[in-house]
């Protein structure tokens, strides 16, 4: 049992890596996207910023698929149950998010302005959209979703999902998220890009990461007010994963803050976050922007393990029958999948940072218009 | 001293390659088999491509004649 | 209560998008051996044309490999999204392939490809080269773990189930990565891939050397993709005859489907169908033509072994479905109450549980426990021929795939035969066949999908968890935004795809070689510029 309980925690603690990579580096190409139409005037400029995450952009999406496929394995009942009860939202999140590698693609494809011109639009929309449903949709699980589960573990949703598009908490997180993605794509664009398209970058770079720490620092005044939960019974960690007759569960206003009272170390990560959110923006104003890019990862790991902080053991709470919430307990894996899991993981995920770093270090330096615009294979 | 090295680290590839081959023949047979049949499609294709170089400079050398 | 048009509508948008993924993923599987196959000449010959092969192909695939990484998205999400209980159910088996896909394919192939693009003058040759084949590699891993958890879709080896959790708990990672039926479906899958990527190089190859364009680019082009595919599609008939053989022992009711059988046969006269208009409302077989004595050597490999037909699959299932009623019902009053009573009565029956949740759909109120004896029959016989799939759809299904399998190495052989031999200008039959025949594997592989697939209906997880219990308790309004969204997306990006796949070949590589290595063209010229030809008396 013992063991178990350790795989559980750890698996929460790889969940919180992985959503920190994917917010990183998927959050970096959201970031150029986003941009791409502001920091590009025509059409070669918009060539080389695409160019500098060009040979990148797909490697950095597998965070994207390894996060989904992470969330099936170790914890199979969060994926069918968030993934379901947030359709709606999952699906638009999906429709801008499979446009972007068909943009990389096509755009540069065809040499017709109207062609590249929408391909634009497309990188604006597949940028900004998913950055703010990825953001929202942390947001309305902190505050907590309407679902129970029947007899045999299927799930049934409580509340219509306009709820979920129209809070003002989740549009908070939402633009919280745009506005780092917006740091980290322009501190890219910085450190691969030269003249005016650094200079754009480094103007919008310096407002999100600015605008990005009055954000977090306006949600962690909010949460206080927000009601959390927590546990009024003993719980047992090693308990058999499942979300049925499970321990009474309380909403009570500020419960968020419990584990912070409790765990005064947990302030670590709200002051990573704000460090790197102010430090990222002062780093760019000294045109030091691989310091940025750094303080900026290091802010989003402070931000998802401030989150994770304040709700674990909770994963995904319930807020029309709490006891059915979804924690780190009940909707794990078995302790023998998550041991396999672990196995792989801790091959793997330092093979990945290794060839990825790799991969940066090949491609390294900055991007000259010249060449992108005379080579008819560059995106 | 480095030629031994080297045999023992041969001696070494040698019997992972034995183990993996009699683990393959008793729980993976499909599996071996892609993995020895990919390397020779890749083989052959590759090796039909350098006989047509070969023959096209033997058509070349037989018009100069 | 599970709506049916729900259900209906999760299974028409997963088939359509798995489908439509599916297009483009054997293209990837082949093209990228074939590609590192032409890079694996130019590293040892050194000649330009080889790699201006490799660049060019390396562009078409791009086009493809790009709506393959996009419609992969939805996939790993879609059983989140849709298919809910089907998630809880078999997450902790099922997710784990998955998982281990990304972490040690997907990253890998994904992260290399930039390289394999744009590192081409970053890297020594080998080094590239090393980058081409570990793309390669990457994405057939891709493709080992995926059918590794579709394999246990069609045979759920590995796991248990298990009351308290209410769903299969993973117990052997050895039975789920070496399951019969995984090995079978990957290499079957992966080899497909081959014979499409082969078929594309080959075809297209054919219509330049139609034209009598790029001559030298495309004799070469035609001769490797020819050897490789007359191989690969010899190795797809091998391992779909394994995959026949695994269906008899393991899924009877596919079998059963893919060849017609209403009535259990006689060996060893029995008929093999070679055409017939399978009616499934009134279970029989409309103008039916076979031969006599093939179809028992064909699935058993031998004279002696009777195939069971449907009617007696179906009678076989009735006393499977009466225990799982009564296991189902016992589960829902474990999980009530915890009784030891119950959890006794229901390990009982427990192997036979599917059973119990295929019948739900036809108890009143979907709710087994409203079952009495008067009613009692008439959910056994629907529940009983509930497990038969389509036979219309797989009968044809797999029959089309076989004849067009068939038909590919046929091709295949002529073009190889006649590439050896440097004849294939004097043969314009190959050559046409060939370019006509470029879309039809990936066709063919969507026919090897709806056999597999269709065939393992009425199951997700085959005799554990029915198709209708698994999706998402979601709205009709719900399906219906999702599937109007992905209609009009994938509709314009197959277009887009096709008018530029179109677009490139028609311009050929010399286009291409035109304006890319910009470092190197200063010292030499590019292929297809003035002054390129001057020094290679081919051209």
């Amino acid at each position: 049992m013992e063991l178990y309980v350790a795989l559980k925690v750890i698996w929460a603690v790889l969940l919180g890596v992985l959503l920190s990579g994917l917010a990183i580096m998927v959050g970096m190409d959201m970031g150029v996207g986003a941009l791409l139409r502001f920091v590009g005037r025509n059409d070669g400029e918009r060539r080389t910023a695409l160019a500098m995450i060009g040979p990148h952009w797909d490697g950095n999406q597998v965070w994207f698929i390894l996060g989904g496929g992470a969330i099936f394995a170790a914890f199979p009942t969060l994926y069918a149950t968030s993934f379901s009860t947030f359709y709606v939202v999952m699906i638009l999140l999906l429709f801008s998010m499979i446009m972007r590698p068909v943009a990389f693609e096509y755009r540069s494809k065809v040499d017709a302005s109207r062609w590249r011109e929408s391909w634009d639009w497309v990188f604006l929309i597949s940028g900004a959209v998913p950055m703010i449903i990825f953001g929202a949709a942390f947001g309305n699980v902190i505050q907590g979703v309407g679902f129970h589960f029947g007899w045999d573990a299927q799930y049934y949703q409580d509340e219509s999902f306009i709820w979920y598009l129209l809070n003002p908490f989740a549009l908070l997180c939402g633009v919280l998220s745009l506005a780092m993605a917006v740091h980290q794509g322009g501190a890219m664009l910085m450190i691969r890009g030269e003249g005016p398209i650094a200079e754009r970058a480094r103007r919008f770079a310096i407002g999100g990461g600015l605008l990005a720490a009055a954000l977090f620092m306006i949600g962690g005044v909010w949460v206080q007010f927000i009601k959390g939960f927590a546990f009024t019974q003993t719980v047992d960690p090693g308990m058999p994963a499942t979300p049925l007759g499970g321990p009474a569960v309380v909403m009570r206003t500020g419960a968020w803050m419990d584990n912070f009272h409790m765990y005064p170390l947990l302030w670590l990560f709200p002051a990573l976050g704000v460090l790197g959110m102010i430090a990222g923006p002062l780093a760019l104003m000294a045109r030091k922007p691989i310091l940025a890019w750094w303080l900026g990862a290091i802010a989003w790991i402070g931000i998802i393990f401030t989150a994770g902080g304040a709700m674990f053991p909770f994963l995904m709470p319930s807020t029309t029958n709490p006891a059915e919430s979804l924690t780190v307990w009940n909707a794990s894996g078995s302790a023998y999948n998550l041991g396999w899991m672990l196995v792989f993981a801790v091959i793997f995920v330092p093979a990945i940072l290794i060839y990825t770093s790799w991969a940066f270090r090949v491609m390294r330096g900055k991007v000259k218009t010249e060449t992108v615009v005379g080579n008819d294979h560059s995106y | 001293m480095t030629e031994i090295v080297k045999i023992i680290a041969l001696a070494g590839v040698l019997t992972l390659g034995l183990l993996l081959a009699v683990v393959a023949g008793d729980y993976a047979p499909w599996y071996f088999a892609w993995l020895v049949g990919t390397t020779m499609i890749i083989l052959i294709s590759v090796s039909g491509a350098v006989l047509l170089e070969t023959q096209e400079a033997a058509g070349n050398a037989s018009r100069e004649k | 209560m599970i709506n049916p048009t729900v259900v209906d509508l999760s299974r028409l948008q997963f088939a359509l998008t798995a489908l439509y993924h599916f297009q483009f993923v054997p293209l990837t599987l082949g093209l990228t051996f074939l590609l590192a196959a032409m890079e694996t000449v130019y590293v040892i010959t050194g000649k330009q044309i080889y790699k201006d092969m490799t660049l060019f192909w390396g562009k078409l695939f791009g086009i493809n490999f790009a709506i393959g990484v996009a419609t992969g998205l939805t996939m790993e999400f879609e059983f989140g999204t849709n298919w809910s209980m089907y998630s809880h159910f078999v997450g902790d088996v099922f997710g784990t392939p998955l998982a281990i896909e990304g972490l040690m394919a997907f990253f890998m192939e994904s992260t290399f490809v930039g390289l394999m693009f744009f590192g081409w003058d970053r890297l020594s040759k080998p080094a590239h080269l090393v980058v081409t084949y570990l793309v390669a590699l990457g994405s057939n891993l891709s493709a080992l773990w995926i059918l590794i958890a579709n394999g246990f879709m069609q045979d759920p080896v590995g796991a248990k189930f298990d009351p308290t959790t209410m769903r299969m708990q993973f117990k052997s990672f050895g039975a789920l990565v070496f399951s019969a039926d995984a090995q079978a479906k990957f290499v079957h899958t992966t080899v497909a891939g081959f014979v499409c990527g082969s078929m594309f190089v080959m075809g297209i190859s054919a219509f330049y050397l139609l034209r009598r364009q790029h001559r030298d680019f495309a004799l070469r082009s035609f001769r490797m993709a020819a050897l490789f595919g007359v191989i690969a599609s010899l190795a797809v008939i091998t391992l779909g005859d394994a995959s026949g053989r695994l269906d008899d022992l393991l899924q009877p009711s596919k079998l059963a489907a893919m060849e017609g059988l209403w009535h259990t046969t006689t060996p060893p006269a029995a008929p093999w169908t070679l055409f017939a208009i399978p009616n499934d409302k009134a279970q029989k077989n409309l103008y039916p033509i076979g031969i006599p004595y093939v179809l028992t050597p064909l699935v058993a490999h031998d004279f002696t072994s009777a195939i069971p037909g449907v009617f007696a699959l179906e009678r076989d299932a009735k006393p499977k479905i009466v225990n799982g009623m009564k296991a189902i019902v016992a589960l829902k009053a474990y999980g009530a109450t915890h009784d030891p009573a119950a959890l006794a009565e229901f390990r009982k029956h427990e192997n036979d549980m599917g059973y119990g949740f295929l019948a739900q759909r036809f108890a009143p109120d979907q709710d087994l426990s409203k079952v009495t004896p008067s009613n009692l029959p008439t959910i056994l016989d629907r529940a009983a021929r509930e497990t038969i799939p389509n036979v219309f759809v797989e009968f044809w299904a797999f029959r089309l795939m076989v004849a067009l399998g068939v038909a590919f190495l046929i091709v295949f052989a002529f073009g190889a035969y006649y590439s050896l031999k440097n004849e294939l200008e004097k043969h314009p039959w190959v050559l046409k066949a060939a370019m006509y025949a470029i879309p039809l594997p990936v066709l063919t592989t969507l026919f090897g999908w709806i056999t597999a697939e269709n065939g393992r209906q009425p199951w997700t997880v085959f005799g554990w968890l029915p198709t209708f219990i698994s999706a998402s308790s979601h709205s009709v309004g719900y399906m219906v935004f999702s599937l109007v969204g992905f209609a009009l997306l994938y509709s314009a990006f197959i277009a887009a795809e096709l008018y530029l796949l179109f677009k490139y070949a028609r311009l050929g590589p010399g286009y291409h070689g035109a304006t890319v290595r910009p470092v190197e063209s200063a010292a030499r010229p590019a292929f297809g510029q003035p002054g390129y030809a001057a020094d290679k008396p081919w051209q």
